[in-house]
């Protein structure tokens, strides 16, 4: 699958063109290595060395997607990237089994689990703030969270969704996206669980 | 692998495998093909997982582990 979705050039603050795939691979994987981690470590080390911000100092300045090549193989991982001008803008993996509701009144439920979401370090404010850039592109990460629900609807699970949210991304989860804060898991380094209800996904595909 | 084009079988259940497959979807609110496409991921999941020498526990409300097997 290969479908033009619509991001926001920041330098114009016009809509631009994307386009959303879902057949990602291992060189896709490779570009993160390669032109992402050596963006977000820098921008780490300005953030830590400036102190008193340790609150925006990214946590996923040590993922490596290429440890994850194995996951494109199982049928219950969906990876979806997104590209602009032949560069990578932002990659996630979703979950279709293996993870439940917890929020009262759908507990049990299935849904799609967010297991990783990530945006290009270009195109996150604070990366680039503290790189004294601008960012380059908006609504990468929001693009990436509507395939899910997308997919959620799909898959029969009515738009149902939950993740484990990292500190620096809660903001973006609970406000922009609107998701609901169930609460810490202490079975994962007590990152907070988020969930989407089928009546709040379909707001947030109206928007 | 993104290749997600479908194909049609024909499953020949018991009455009792069907009146699981009728109780899951329900606690579910799934629909009967969504339960087994459930199924399979997980059992590819746990497989994929076992093959490689992991082992799989469940944990009672006491702690006590019990290892699943799984053929």
């Amino acid at each position: 699958m290969r479908i033009p979705v619509g991001i926001i050039d920041v330098s114009t603050g016009e809509p631009v063109q994307a386009e959303l795939f879902d057949d990602v691979t291992i060189e896709d994987f490779l570009e993160t290595q390669r032109d992402w981690r050596p963006v977000v470590l820098e921008a780490a080390q300005q953030l830590t060395r400036a102190g008193g911000r340790q609150a925006i100092v990214p946590r996923h300045f040590h993922w490596d997607w290429t440890r994850k090549e194995g996951d494109l193989r199982m049928l219950v991982n969906r990876f979806y990237g997104i590209r602009r001008e032949d560069i990578l803008q932002g990659l996630a993996k979703f979950m279709t089994a293996g993870q439940v509701c917890r929020l009262s009144g759908q507990a049990g439920k299935p849904l799609v689990y967010v297991d990783y979401l990530e945006v290009a370090p270009w195109n996150i404010k604070p990366l680039m703030g503290a790189l004294g850039k601008p960012h380059r592109f908006a609504g990468v990460g929001t693009r990436l969270i509507e395939i899910a629900v997308r997919l959620s609807v799909e898959e029969g699970f009515k738009g149902r969704l939950g993740l484990h949210s990292l500190p620096t991304s809660e903001p973006f989860y609970i406000n922009t996206c609107a998701m609901t804060p169930v609460g810490p898991d202490a079975t994962k380094q007590n990152l907070l669980w988020c969930e989407f209800t089928p009546g709040q996904a379909d707001g947030f595909l109206r928007r | 692998m993104a290749d997600h084009s479908k194909r049609t079988m024909t499953l020949n259940l018991t009455d009792g495998e069907m009146r699981v497959l009728e109780q899951l979807s329900a606690q579910k609110d799934l629909s009967k093909t969504a339960v087994i496409r459930q199924a399979i991921r997980l059992y590819q999941l746990v497989d994929a997982r076992l093959t490689r020498g992991e082992k799989l526990f469940f944990e009672d409300d006491k702690k006590a582990k019990s290892e699943l097997m799984v053929l």
